[in-house]
């Protein structure tokens, strides 16, 4: 496995491999039956046969929540109960007329070509009978960044923000590294492991990087962390759409609230404005050529904001935090750090360490709340109303 | 070497890479389990229909069609070989191509070469006597439009498919295709290693060469010197350098758009060994100045590692682009055509017929009646096919192929039923 330029410290290298092998399955090498050992049985279809192996080597348990578009169990492996997975059946869409839906094929895509600490482990993936397709995946009982942020019993310190950053920066430096673009990083798609580790999860609207010149779409990561050229329209974007979002994770883990919340996407770009400073050909040559760029009037202009800024309204972080968050907040996306610099950022290396990620503050229900995340569909914007759905969803749920 | 880290975590490396003898195993394993159910699904159709006659003794047969295709049925079948199989598929393969250029705009060449791969791929663990390519071809061209990020709607796609094939048609067999692909979409093409290294040889040749690490004393200036003093490639005659780049650039990506999609490249080669031997076919001297530019040249110590390994590309390289330069377009090779006759007749008469309607069962379908459909393919399996559903089939099919058969092997070249419709409006 490759490992990033921020190399974990070593004693946690070590005990995650420990508490790999006892909490979570390791069936990745069983999904790697190799074509030619394959014995015929008469009347299976070869393929149909390896399905059969993968699907009888996991028990499905418990249901642990249900969306519109999957719905996830508790599961484990047959041979052996205490080993857990999540289980995300993907639901056969009878009005989506064209097949399996874009959302799976690209989570499907993606996480089998992903393997890093920092990225959710598929196991396996197989079809049940009705034809619906089953993601084994790796259980991750502690919830997400989000709950962590939101409940106010839970208190931490810089040296968590660090750790946690770290995860989600190695994780993000990976993605980019093998040319795919997450494209909807967030609290709640950040989960995390029993062991405290971070994992970056939904690849429903990831994508591998364009070819220059083609185009993309602009309609993707959730609006409060979506960055300007996403909002001004531009069709062709680099791994920096991905790093904004890290900057807004980032300052939302310092602050415990979002940092831009726009209620439309004109107000996002509006409140960007007001906290970073105003676009302009000086500090983002030729933003103006972005097809939905909206001039501000002469009067309004914020000057772009400096170092000083981000320590005033950072102050927990450090003027070396505050320097790697402005890094990643830059409007102009050429300016903005790659994930490959962000990780070479002397903050990592600065006082205080980062906590060892099994000391990091936990919380309990993680279970429930990754059964929410993992049902939910990539991108999508109005998570108020969203979470008033999913309790909805829990409370018609039994156990 | 962090990039050969990657591409081995890469699920074509782990499930799609093969050794020339696991790989002909694997076909050969496929093509004998296919053999043996057409031969059994045959005889069972066959004794079906003796014993249908035997009850309806005295009663007249009204259809003299019948006591033909009996006859017929009674010699042994011969089913296809791997060879034939291969053979097949690739010039569905090479339809793929035909049918991708037919849309307005033309799909891109990477829709299609990931959807040749699909198509290679599937064939490697099923048989076209099992599954006829024709009904899958264009399946796997329109998940390859899902997975490469070409959205069109199935209805869309499925307008610009020739002939009477509706967009059920088309996605019909799509869960029996991903299940054979093994849920993993992800092809790592040439293409893009191409475009990076004709970038670099570009850059030399304008005097922004980077010196390799292990020759650091290197400046761009001796890079470019040593780029505009190569030889020529053979039959060629001299002309800017850049003009010498475009037309190796040109060279090399034509190889990958065709003979790199229609060997077995992809399942042997990394897509730098790909790109690379497409480069030196198009200009070797060109090829080995940029080796040598990363590796060294071959340095007067052959214990030295890098020495070692450039010998070792070398060999590499020197197989990958003997096995695209045996590739010949069966367009352009008149006997290659007729033995593609030869097999489409062939397949006719071995195709299985109890999976000739089983892709109804493949059906995505709602919920609802999912059940109905598990109980329907339940009967497929267990055999009890009502004889008269069985003659039914393979009625339909004898009535089908005589119509289609007198001015073709499949059915209808797609594309040349397309240029036709065309013409004719």
């Amino acid at each position: 496995m490759t490992v990033s330029p921020l190399v974990p410290p070593s004693p946690s290298a070590v005990a995650h491999r420990k508490s790999a092998g006892s909490e979570t399955a390791r069936t990745t090498q069983g999904n790697e039956s190799p074509l030619q050992q394959v014995q015929p049985v008469a009347d299976r279809e070869i393929t149909e046969q390896l399905n059969d192996e993968v699907r009888h080597k996991y028990i499905k348990a418990k249901k642990l929540g249900e969306g519109t578009y999957a719905v996830v169990y508790l599961g484990h492996l047959r041979t052996d109960p205490s080993s857990f997975v999540a289980i995300k059946k993907i639901k056969v869409n009878t009005e989506y007329k064209d097949g399996l839906s874009m959302d799976a094929i690209r989570e499907v895509k993606y996480l089998q070509e992903l393997r890093h600490p920092n990225i959710i482990a598929l196991h396996d993936v197989f079809s049940s009978k009705d034809q619906n397709l089953n993601l084994v995946l790796e259980y991750l009982p502690r919830g997400d960044l989000e709950m962590l942020i939101k409940d106010s019993n839970v208190h931490y310190g810089v040296a968590d923000v660090k750790a946690w950053m770290a995860m989600l920066a190695r994780g993000v430096w990976f993605c980019h590294e093998n040319f795919v673009l997450h494209r909807d990083i967030k609290p709640n798609n950040l989960l995390i492991a029993s062991d405290g580790e971070v994992k970056l999860a939904d690849f429903g609207l990831a994508r591998s990087f364009a070819d220059p010149y083609l185009n993309m779409t602009h309609q993707v990561i959730t609006r409060w962390y979506r960055p300007p050229e996403l909002l001004y329209g531009a069709r062709q974007y680099s791994g920096a759409v991905d790093i904004w979002s890290v900057g807004m994770v980032f300052a939302e883990l310092l602050l415990r609230v979002p940092f831009v919340a726009g209620n439309s996407d004109l107000d996002q770009i509006t409140k960007i404005c007001e906290a970073f400073g105003t676009p302009t050909e000086e500090n983002w040559p030729s933003v103006s050529k972005l097809p939905n760029y909206i001039p501000t009037d002469g009067n309004h202009l914020v000057p772009l904001q400096g170092r000083d800024f981000f320590l005033r309204h950072f102050p927990t972080a450090g003027p070396v935090g505050a320097d790697l968050l402005m890094s990643m907040c830059a409007l102009d996306p050429r300016k903005r750090s790659t994930a490959y610099q962000a990780l070479q950022h002397s903050w990592w290396s600065t006082e205080p360490r980062p906590t060892n990620k099994e000391d990091l503050p936990r919380k309990s229900g993680g279970t429930k709340k990754m059964g929410d995340d993992l049902t939910r569909r990539g991108g999508e914007l109005d998570d108020q109303f969203k979470n008033a759905a999913r309790q909805l969803d829990f409370a018609a749920m039994k156990g | 070497m962090i990039e050969d880290d990657f591409y081995r975590t890469s699920s074509q490396f782990r499930l799609w890479s093969f050794t020339e003898d696991s790989l002909r195993s694997l076909r050969r394993n496929t093509n004998t389990l296919a053999s043996d159910r057409v031969r059994d699904a045959l005889r069972r159709a066959r004794e079906a229909r003796k014993s249908a006659s035997s009850s309806a003794v005295g009663t007249p047969n009204p259809n003299a069609s019948d006591a033909d295709s009996k006859t017929g049925d009674e010699k042994d079948i011969e089913c296809l070989t791997p060879e034939e199989e291969q053979d097949l598929v690739r010039y569905f393969c090479e339809q793929i191509v035909q049918l991708g250029e037919s849309y307005k705009p033309p799909l891109p060449t990477i829709v299609r070469a990931t959807a040749i791969q699909y198509l290679r791929r599937f064939y490697l663990t099923n048989s076209p006597m099992t599954y006829h390519p024709k009904t899958i071809m264009p399946c796997v061209l329109f998940i390859a439009t899902k997975t490469d990020n070409y959205y069109m709607s199935l209805r869309q796609f499925a307008n610009g498919v020739p002939g009477d094939t509706s967009a059920e048609d088309i996605i019909a067999p799509e869960f029996l295709v991903m299940q054979s692909l093994r849920f993993t979409f992800d092809v790592r093409h040439p293409f893009r290693g191409l475009e990076g290294g004709i970038m670099e040889l570009n850059a030399i040749s304008q005097g922004l060469g980077q010196p390799a690490p292990h020759n650091l004393q290197q400046t761009s200036d001796d890079l470019r010197r040593a780029m505009l003093s190569l030889p020529l490639p053979p039959n060629t005659s001299s002309s800017s350098i850049s003009d010498r780049l475009a037309r190796a650039h040109h060279n090399a990506r034509e190889i990958l758009k065709s003979a790199a999609q229609m060997t077995d490249a992809y399942f042997f080669y990394t897509p730098a060994q790909i790109w690379l031997s497409a480069l030196l076919l198009a200009d070797r001297p060109l090829a080995e100045f940029y080796l040598d530019t990363k590796l060294g040249g071959a340095g007067p110590d052959p214990t030295h590692p890098l020495t070692q390994l450039h010998a070792k590309l070398l060999t590499t390289l020197h197989n990958c682009s003997t096995l695209l330069q045996s590739y010949k377009p069966l367009a352009s090779d008149p006997d290659q055509k007729k033995a593609m006759r030869r097999i489409g007749k062939k397949l006719y008469h071995c195709q299985n017929p109890e999976k000739v309607n089983n892709l109804a069962g493949q059906k995505r379908i709602p919920a609802a009646a999912a059940a109905t459909a598990a109980t329907a393919s339940a009967n497929d399996h267990d055999h009890a096919t009502p004889e008269s559903e069985m003659e039914q089939i393979a009625k339909k099919r004898k009535v089908e192929g005589d119509a289609r058969r007198k001015d073709d092997i499949f059915g209808g070249e797609l594309v040349m039923e397309r240029t036709r419709e065309r013409q004719g409006s």
